[in-house]
């Protein structure tokens, strides 16, 4: 009497109901493919079965907008109306960095809560794919919210912009990307001291004199993360201008700037976690 | 009952052979295997200057493939952060550890594509998502690709009992529930060293022996290694090969459950009568090694404990004849890894200091 093989033969989908051979499910190593796919998945399946956390996000972003449109236009009426496509992109891109860097930081606060940024630590993938990756999701997640956000507002403004997504998702992604490097270097930060990762949510306050800092007058300010994004994001959105019709210039230092931070706030993580697991404060609830 | 017919099933270790061989961390194949763990001289200070405790000092312990190692320990006594030593969550300040022979300092990477680990107070998995969505992210994370295990995942999903809520959010299950799918999780990426630090908190008695005899058969049928701590002597003794004992971040025994408890008096008696006086007792410690004593007014029945070993028990029942003694009740007592653990630690298990 094999009755023992009976509740784990039943559950396993195996139609022709032959004793399970030893070999049966040998495992396979996961490729980058399969983690890429994995941590993707865990996003939509979140966003999909808690659309509350979106959906209210959204809801905060458009009254925010509100206050700002309708209460502009009571104080300073046409003056508004004239930057007013202006504002919305800046907005928009501020509803992005917003979303990209509170997703990161406050993620990462949570799977130091919950005991899961371990296991993420002791991968055999190593730690910074499986990073980049949780932060590639959070973007594509926040872009699918910020779409939404503006959206209404243009609906709401009667506003028209130019939204070629060849231009518009690069640019405005790669812009994003620099305050995603912020996003680890904040999470880093809250990992060994855990309450500043509260103040360090005000940062996000910042992002709108990053947004508008005048990079004109100030050269050197498109440095800074997301300052020379936005520019390029406004004339690409409120002027037309094409992803290809931008100088090289313009795109290395979209590039640059994006590229640097991200390493930046890659390695402000790397050395905080090691040097919270000298401290054996990693994982500490 | 089917499952404890599984569990008993004397299965091939099917993964043994399969494994060793493509390991990716085996380091030499030709070499005879190494053991699965292999902790050196690690210690770890933590702090500065006066306020520093050395968590852990200078231990070394080895553990072989497909054995079960009970850790216990007092609280603060640095089981913990040894576990998190190995795992090299927590850098250790000297030492070196080495999972299937690859070293955690240098190599993680490798090293941790065998090892998992289950620590007290963590969540360890997503509650918003459900156990199998679970079992396949950590697999993937573990490095392993969850289409190649899904049997292998019916298999733990069924055996922990967690079939029928394989599709349900982690967040809705019961607290026992949670704590079994944080060890399948675990348990999903086919690690072959698992640290599992008290994994029977807060089930209840039916779960926590479902849990015992997963990881019994899963030693014996697949060749997991697991390091185990827990408060809870039962469980130790009940799945451990062996204990390992630590205080003040030290190993103060190394031994088998076996071992450990022959070395404690394993002979003693407990007599309890209502005809046990001064008088009784006196003329007991005159020929007999008497451990301890109950005796007072208001008590209904006194009791002595007395060390008879072998043939001194029949001088004892007959000392006690002699005496006018009717026993109401005579047991031996049993020798409790408990006892062989204050005796070793001067230290209650849940960290209290022994009474004087």
């Amino acid at each position: 009497m094999t009755g023992g093989e009976d509740p784990a033969a039943r559950t396993v989908a195996d139609p022709d109901d032959e004793p399970r051979p030893a070999t049966d499910d040998e495992p396979r190593p996961a490729t980058y493919y399969h983690l890429a796919r994995a941590v993707l998945y865990r996003e939509y399946l979140i966003f999909v079965r808690y659309p509350a956390n979106a959906i209210g996000g959204i809801v905060v972003a458009l009254f925010f907008f509100g206050v700002l449109f309708y209460g502009g236009r009571l104080l300073a009426g046409q003056a508004l109306t004239d930057s007013l496509s202006g504002i919305i992109v800046g907005y928009f891109l501020w509803t992005l960095s917003v979303g990209a860097y509170s997703s990161v930081s406050n993620d990462i606060g949570s799977e130091v809560q919950w005991g899961t940024l371990e296991r993420h630590i002791t991968t055999p993938f190593g730690f910074a794919p499986v990073a980049l990756l949780k932060g590639v999701a959070k973007v594509v997640r926040t872009f699918l919210t910020s779409a939404v956000v503006l959206a209404v507002m243009l609906v709401l403004t009667g506003t028209r912009l130019s939204l070629d997504p060849f231009t518009v998702i690069p640019v405005a992604g790669l812009a994003v990307t620099s305050v995603l490097g912020l996003g680890f270097a904040a999470g880093g930060v809250t990992v060994l001291y855990k309450r500043i990762g509260n103040w360090l949510n005000l940062l996000q306050f910042g992002f709108v004199a990053l947004i508008s800092a005048p990079v004109l007058d100030a050269p050197w300010t498109r440095v800074l993360p997301l300052a020379h994004g936005s520019a390029m994001l406004q004339r690409a959105m409120v002027d037309g201008v094409r992803l290809w019709e931008f100088g090289v210039a313009d795109l290395g230092l979209l590039v640059g700037v994006a590229a640097g931070y991200l390493l930046g706030g890659y390695v402000v993580f790397h050395y905080a976690t090691r040097r919270a697991r000298r401290l054996g404060v990693l994982g500490d609830y | 009952m089917a499952r404890s017919a599984a569990s008993d099933r004397g299965g091939p270790r099917e993964r043994d052979g399969a494994r060793s061989g493509d390991a990716p961390s085996g380091g030499d194949p030709a070499d005879a295997s190494p053991p699965a763990l292999a902790i050196e001289g690690v210690s770890k200070r933590f702090g500065d200057g006066d306020d520093s405790v050395l968590a852990v000092d200078d231990v070394s312990l080895a553990v072989e493939r497909g054995s079960i190692v009970g850790l216990l320990g007092p609280n603060g006594a640095g089981k913990t952060t040894l576990i998190k030593c190995a795992l090299g969550i927590v850098l250790p300040d000297a030492g070196s550890v080495r999972v299937f022979g690859t070293d955690v300092g240098d190599g993680r990477r490798a090293a941790y594509a065998d090892v998992d680990a289950m620590l007290e107070g963590a969540r360890n998995d997503y509650w918003r998502l459900t156990v199998r969505e679970n079992l396949r992210y950590f697999a993937t994370i573990a490095g392993v690709d969850p289409d190649s295990v899904r049997a292998r995942h019916d298999r733990l999903l069924d055996r922990l009992e967690l079939t029928e809520k394989a599709d349900t959010p982690v967040r809705e299950l019961s607290r026992g529930m949670k704590q079994k799918v944080s060890l399948a999780s675990v348990l999903a990426g086919g690690a072959e060293l698992v640290f599992l630090d008290e994994p029977t908190l807060g089930l209840d008695v039916e779960s926590s022996r479902t849990l015992r005899r997963e990881l019994r058969r899963l030693a014996r049928e697949e060749g997991l290694t697991i390091v185990l701590s827990s408060h809870d002597m039962g469980v130790i003794e009940d799945v451990c090969d062996r204990v390992v004992m630590m205080a003040n971040g030290r190993i103060v025994a190394d031994d088998t459950v076996a071992a450990l408890l022959s070395g404690t008096d394993r002979d003693v008696i407990r007599v309890v009568s209502a005809d046990i006086d001064d008088a009784v007792v006196a003329t007991l410690r005159d020929r007999f090694d008497v451990r301890a004593v109950e005796t007072g007014p208001g008590a209904d029945a006194a009791s002595v404990e007395v060390a008879a070993a072998g043939d001194a028990l029949y001088d004892l029942m007959d000392a006690l004849r002699e005496a006018g003694v009717t026993v109401e009740d005579v047991r031996t007592v049993r020798p409790e890894l408990e006892d062989v653990f204050v005796d070793l630690t001067g230290m209650e298990p849940d960290g209290r200091g022994k009474a004087p």
